[in-house]
Parts: structure tokens; sequence; C-alpha cells
């Protein structure tokens, strides 16, 4: 039963449709990703969901229930989180009010919730009182997705999370999003990192010049030739 | 020596008077993203309608003050809601002129109503202290206390409630500020309302320090705006501390200019941080 | 010769009308063609009207002048002083973002202000200086001010003309490929700086040569009279409601906003003797209700332009 559904996304920004009948599903409890390459518009499409970007055409909903165009905080209280691929943290604020701002619809006591993202992130257990904007890139982006956690979302969409962060981060952040999904937080997620996405995926989704051209599980698509020789850089995983 | 030292109370009252004022713009630039021209004009409006009650109605000053600042926090986010939230979404430079505007629709109301002249709060003459061999007026220690209470009462509104910490965040970054599902208008209204708040209580120590003028706003917004550049737009704290070194040099600079160019300081600062750091001193957003 | 009353005042309201159209001319370089958002009109107007002044009275004054040159040396003197202030304030203000340019331009002016206020050695301060000549004034009766209408026309008319030239030249095309898209035109080669210092300064030019009129067309000027208010603001509200980004729309507005305002005039004469002192206010009032209305339903003015301006401004 898929959680999220856009079919037939025409979108952009004011100019021509970046999106030509963009394509995406993602169930329950996985996780998703998008490649492509550069300007086929991956990070547009999930900027359509997240009604950042204008949609001229087409549909999408979530947990069946249409949220086209639907306004971002509308989005947050229905149980979607985003996080941007810049900017996504407050700089002049400490880690812990970045996380309080996260929980801002929520009206309940987060201290729980906050003390479980300093569980999933424990280099930032320590840094809670320091300015976001004073963290390195791995830790910051940390501090991105865990204030994209605090409103308990059951889908979290990331948008080139590991972009510019040393390999260490790296691999210290798919990690995260694996227990994340586990944890039954379903993901979305951008990547530039084709390959290593895909591997990490359960389900991936092909955009080339705003279109879905391949959609399958993460592993069938590492193993499709004409993935590969698009852009995967060489034949086979 | 003693006599920087006399400048040095001149300028902290000033400055004190001068930072309320630019909190609230420092705020209002950072979240709204634009000058709002018709700040020094909402001080006169302040304090002119605290003189209604004091001079008019005959209240005590004590009374009269409160009075004003929830009169003013209502006119602020009612000419927010009417006129400013219908421009939001048109080129920002619609706003600025409809706040410029907006500033003169408010003075010419001011002087319809009071008229032109100068008047003042009461006419009791109130002999100033001799403290230490500098003269201080029971008036600064009104406004120097005044001052700090609504600073400490802004910083604790800042830290520790939801809409002050999401207040910061949206100075921070309003788009962010969005993502996360912050009310932006819930928190539009709010800036408002400690905008306008503090600039009618700015007006209001400003006509206590001085007296009343329609013209007295106005002549205050370039040193505001200055302060607000100075601190980092975005930054209230950033504003104070620039409110208050906007307030000693104006003050501080009569020992080399003429006593009629003070208002020429607050200009010169703006030059200065505009081709040095537009960014201002402490870097707010 | 005398003129019937109402033919007199159509005679001061179109003169003053068209002095007002020179400025909204001048602003409109500025604003129309490069973008700057100039909240210091006030400044070049002032700078011009005491330029010609002092230029042009005769000696006996405790302040500078007493050259008695013609007004035509003054009007030009006039232009030229305003050009190199426009030349050092633009130095500071050409490359900041609007919102802080107009902070700037409001600093300046009240800088200018002050000077003129208070040198009293160069200006006469707050006296103000009187007895500017006006042109054929020995002709006697209503000549002069016929003459003086003259004058205006051919000055608003001269200065029309140019600025349409202008903007069909090389110079108005790079001016508006740059207002397009600054990038590209820069990466083009284009010396973005240079270009919009020139508009700054030739609209600088402009409003000095209204500035010297003025002071002609009153004989009389002091610090008081270049208030922000009735000078920069309602100048703004013209170019705003006639159309800004066009040279016609900025005349129009001109004549359309001062008719206005004349128009109030006449109606808060009606008014009982208590409300005439503050009738000034009312009318500011007035005209500030009525800017609020254009730019919640017209902001692009009566004679609007095709295509709207993409400045920098205040989203960073």
């Amino acid at each position: 039963m898929s959680l999220l559904r856009a079919t037939g996304i025409h979108a952009g920004y004011g100019g021509a449709d970046i999106l030509r009948g963009a394509e995406l599903e993602v169930a329950a409890n996985e996780i998703a990703v998008i490649v492509g390459p550069n300007g086929a518009g991956k990070s547009t499409l999930m900027k359509a969901v997240f009604g950042l970007a204008a949609v001229r055409e087409g549909s999408i909903t979530f947990d069946g229930s249409a949220i086209t165009n639907h306004a971002p905080d509308r989005l947050v209280r229905g149980g979607l989180s985003y996080v941007p691929q810049e900017r996504n943290v407050f700089a002049s604020l400490t880690v812990s009010e970045n996380l309080d701002m996260g929980a801002f619809t929520r009206r309940d006591d987060t201290t729980a919730d906050r003390e479980r993202i300093f569980s999933i992130f424990p280099d930032l257990a320590d840094k809670r009182r320091q300015p976001a904007g004073q963290l390195s890139g791995g830790q910051r982006q940390m501090v991105a997705i865990g204030r994209a956690l605090m409103v308990r979302p059951r889908l979290l969409m990331l948008d080139e999370p590991t972009a510019g962060l040393s390999p260490k981060f790296v691999d210290q952040i798919f990690e995260r999003i694996a227990a994340i999904r586990d944890e039954g937080v379903a993901v979305l997620m951008v990547e530039q990192n084709a390959r290593r996405a895909l591997h990490a995926a359960d389900r991936g989704f092909v955009l080339v010049n705003g279109q879905t051209r391949f959609a399958d599980t993460g592993d069938a698509l590492l193993r499709n030739r004409e993935v590969a020789e698009a852009f995967l850089g060489g034949a086979g995983p | 020596m003693i006599e920087i030292a006399q400048l040095l109370v001149f300028g902290v009252v000033l400055g004190g008077i001068i930072a309320l004022g630019a909190v609230g713009v420092s705020l209002l630039f950072g979240i709204l993203r634009f000058a709002h021209f018709a700040h020094g004009d909402m001080m006169t409006l302040g304090a002119y309608i605290a003189f209604f009650f004091a001079a008019t109605l005959g209240l005590p000053l004590y009374f009269a003050f409160p009075i004003a600042i929830v009169a003013t926090i209502a006119i602020a986010v009612a000419i927010d809601q009417v006129l400013y939230r219908r421009l939001r979404r048109t080129a920002p430079v619609i706003l600025l002129f409809s706040s410029f505007g907006m500033a003169l629709i408010l003075r010419s109301v001011v002087e319809m109503i009071f008229g032109p002249d100068t008047v003042v709060y009461d006419n009791a003459i109130r002999l100033p202290w001799t403290v230490a061999g500098l003269r201080i007026k029971p008036d600064h220690v009104v406004i120097l206390a005044g001052t700090a209470l609504l600073v400490a009462a802004l910083h604790l509104f800042l830290r520790h409630t939801r809409t002050g910490k999401a207040m910061r965040a949206m100075a921070d970054d309003p788009d962010l500020a969005r993502v996360s599902g912050i009310n932006t208008e819930r928190v539009i209204v709010w800036t408002w309302v400690i905008g306008g708040g503090l600039a009618a209580a700015a007006g209001m120590f400003l006509a206590l320090d001085t007296r009343l003028v329609p013209l007295m706003g106005w002549h205050i917004l370039l040193p505001v705006f200055a302060a607000a550049i100075l601190g980092g737009i975005g930054n209230p704290y950033g504003a104070i501390l620039g409110g208050l070194a906007i307030g000693i040099a104006t003050e501080l600079s009569t020992l080399i200019l003429p006593p009629v160019y003070k208002p020429a300081v607050a200009f010169l600062v703006i030059v200065a941080m505009l081709i040095w750091r537009p960014t201002g001193l402490f870097a707010g957003r | 010769m005398e003129l019937p009353g109402l033919l007199s005042f159509l005679v001061f309201f179109v003169t003053f009308a068209g002095l007002y159209g020179v400025f909204a001319l001048g602003l409109n370089v500025q604003w129309g063609i490069s973008g700057q958002f100039n909240l210091g009109v006030h400044a070049f107007w002032a700078v011009g009207a005491y330029t010609s002044a002092i230029l042009t009275t005769e000696p006996g004054g405790a302040h500078l002048g007493g050259f008695g040159l013609p007004m035509i040396a003054g009007l030009a003197a006039a232009m030229i002083l305003c050009a190199l202030l426009a030349v050092l304030v633009g130095l500071i203000t050409v490359n900041l973002r609007t919102d802080y340019l107009a902070i700037a331009t409001i600093g300046i002016a009240e800088v200018v202000r002050l000077v003129l206020k208070n040198e009293a050695w160069l200006t006469n301060g707050v006296r103000g200086i009187p007895g500017i000549p006006r042109p054929f004034a020995e002709l006697g009766g209503d000549a002069p001010a016929l003459v003086f209408l003259a004058i205006v026309a051919l000055a608003l008319g001269l200065v029309y003309a140019a600025l349409e030239i202008l903007r069909r030249s090389p110079w108005g095309r790079v001016q508006r490929a740059l207002r397009e898209d600054e990038a590209a035109a820069g990466a083009a080669g284009k010396n973005v700086t240079g270009f919009r210092l020139q508009s700054f300064v030739l609209g600088a030019a402009i409003m000095g040569l209204g500035g010297g009129l003025y002071a002609h067309f009153f004989a009389f000027i002091s610090p008081e009279a270049f208030d922000p208010l009735i000078t920069t603001f309602v100048v703004w509200v013209m170019l705003i409601a006639g159309g800004s980004g066009n040279n016609l729309g900025a005349v129009v507005g001109a004549f359309v906003i001062w008719g206005i305002w004349s128009g109030s005039g006449f109606l808060t004469e009606l008014l009982p003797i208590e409300f005439q002192t503050r009738a000034g206010s009312l009318r500011i009032l007035l005209i500030g209700i009525l800017l609020q209305i254009i730019l919640l339903t017209r902001p692009e003015g009566l004679i609007p332009e095709e295509t709207a301006p993409r400045r920098k401004s205040g989203g960073g």
C-alpha cells in the first residue's frame, strides 16, 4: 500500500515546466531514492510534492488524500517532513532550538523525542547548546535531519543529504537513514551518489529530462544495463 | 573628563531609546524583509497617544504609558493585516514605498489631531540630581529602568517561548521556517506586536526626555536604522548594542562637531557600515 | 497686462505642474531606467535651487552671493553642481540593494539639509535667500508669469525630448538590458556600476534644473521649502501614479497629482475656520491614502510600461 503517490506531474517555478510527466511511489517502511543526471528535475520533484514548486498538471496523494499544491505547514501537520539541500539549519539557533523548531506544530511535550534524536545522532548530544552555524557540514546535516524527525513524520524527504560531506559522514548518514526506516519512518531521498543510494534503497526512480524513465527496486536498477550506461558510468554494479 | 562622563550618560539614555526602536526595525527587516520606514512615526504615534491619555484625559503617566503601548500595538497589527499583508506578494519596493507613505499618514493624523506645536507630558520642573558630579534627570532613570525592563522581557520572550524562538528562526531563514511547519503568518503578527509595542515605548521615552512634536519620530528614524544595520539585520541583540553605540557616538560627537550636526553621526555610521560591512558588526543573518 | 483670476491661477497651476514634471522625469531616469530608489530628491532640489539663487542674486546679503549672473548661468551651474553631488553620493550608493539605497539617500538628504540650515555664511541659514530674480520682471502685471510658464514648458519639453532620444539610443538599450538581467549584462562585459552611476548623475542634473527653476519661480527660498513631504514624497507619488518607468507617465502623473493636490486645497478652503490650520495635514493624509490605494489596486500607474523591471531588492 503506497504512502505517497505522484502521477503525471508537470511542474516548474514560473517559466517552462521542468517536470513533464514525472511519477513516483513510496510505500510505508521503505527507502525510495530519486536519481538521475543533473538538471533532470530531481529536486524539483521533491519540491513539487512539498508545495514549493507549482504543480500544473498531475496529482499527488499522501495516505490516500490529495495533497497537490498544499502549503508546507499543512503537509507537516499531515505527517510529511522535508530537509532542503542547502540552508537547512537555523545557523543562529542552538542545536536544541533547531530541534524545537522542528516540533513547532506539536503541542505536547517533546523532550523524549529530542533525546531520541540525540541517541540517533550521538555526535550532537554534547553540542546541544552550540549554535548550529558553528558545526561541521556533517553535523549540520544531522541537525537538519533531526529537525525534520521531531514532528514524528510518516515520510521523511531528504534532498541530497550527503552532498559535500566527507566519506566518514556519508557512511554515517546512510546508516542513520536505514535506522530511521527501521523505526517505521518511510524515506524519500534525492541522491547524487546514485550507485550508493540505489544500493541502500528499497525502490528507485530514475529521472531523465523531467520524466520517470525507470522505476524498480534498487537492486534491479543497479543491474539494469541501460540505467548503468545512461549515467552510472559504465556497465554493471 | 567629567564632561565625557556626562555625555556618556546622555548617550546611554538616547541609546536606550534608539535601541528600543532598532529592535523592532531589525526584527521587521529580518522577518518581513522590508525596511519599515513608518517606524519612526509609529514612535510618534505612541508618544502622542500617551499624551492624549495623560494631558488631555488627565491620567497619571504610569497608566497612560501601558495604554498607549497596547493601542499602538493594535494599530500596528491592523495596518499590517489591512495593508502590508496584501502587498507581501508584490515586489518588495512596493512594500517599502507603502511604508514610506504610511509614515506620512501617521504623521499627518497626529498633526491634524494635536496640531504642529511642541507639547510636553507635564510642565512640572523636575530638578536633576547630582550624582558623583554628574547631572542625572529623574526622567533619565525612568527611561533607563524602563528600557532595561523591556529588553529583559524581550530576551525572555525570544529565548524561552515557542513564538519567540520561532521569531528568531524566521529572522534567520524564513524559507526554512516555512518548511519546518512554522505558522509564518502568526509569527508575523507577533513581530508587529513586539515592533509596535517597543516603538511606542521608545516614542514615549523620547517625549519624556525631550518633548512632543509631530516630526519627532521621523528625526530619529535614521539613527534607528543605523543601529539596526550596525547590529546586523535580524539580530535583535545586535540592534540593542547598535542603539547604545549610536546614542553614545551621537552625544560624544559634540566634542568635535557643532551640536547641530549630531544627526549626521548616524548617517556617517550607516555609510561606513554599508561600505565596509553591510552584514553588520555581529552578522545577524 | 492683467489676466482674469481663473486664467492667472491656471498659469500658476500649469507652471508648477510642469516644474514637478521636470523632477518626475529626473527621478524616472534614476528609478525607471536603472531602478535606484532615491528618497533624497529634496537634497538635489535644494542644491539646485540654492546654487542658482546664490549665483544670480545681487550683492547685499550676509551670505555668499552677489554674483548677479543671468538665470541661464544659474541654471547651468545648478545642474553641474547636482551632477557633482550625485557622483559623490553615487559612489556610495550605486551598488546597494534597494532598501539600503533608500536609507542612504535619506541620510544624505538629511546632511544636505543640516548644511543648508546651519551654514549661514553660505545660505543665510533659516532666513533664506530673498530677491531671486525673475526673468522679465520689469514687464509688470502678469507678463512675467506667462514668460516663466513658457520657460518651464520649454525646459520640460527639452528634457522630455532628450530623454526620449536617449531611450531609443544604444545607451538606452544597454540600460534596459542591465535592468532585465544584471548578471548577464555584467558577464557580457558591460560596466554595470558605470552605467548605473551615469543614470543617477543624469537624473540628479535634471533635478538640479528643476530646483533652479523653482528658485526663480518663487523668488525666495529657505530650508523649510525643501521639506521631504512636499518634495520627495509628492514627486514619488506622481511617478508611481503616472506610471514609473516611462517618461510620459512621469509627466502625466505630475499633472494629475498636482491637480488632485490643488483640488484638495480648494476643498479644505471650504472647511470651517477652526480646521483651516490643520488643512495642510489633511491634504497630506489624503495623498497618502491615495498612494496606498494606488499601490493596492494599480501599482503600474496610469500609463504602464510594457515590461516590469526586475530589480535587486530586499530579498537578498
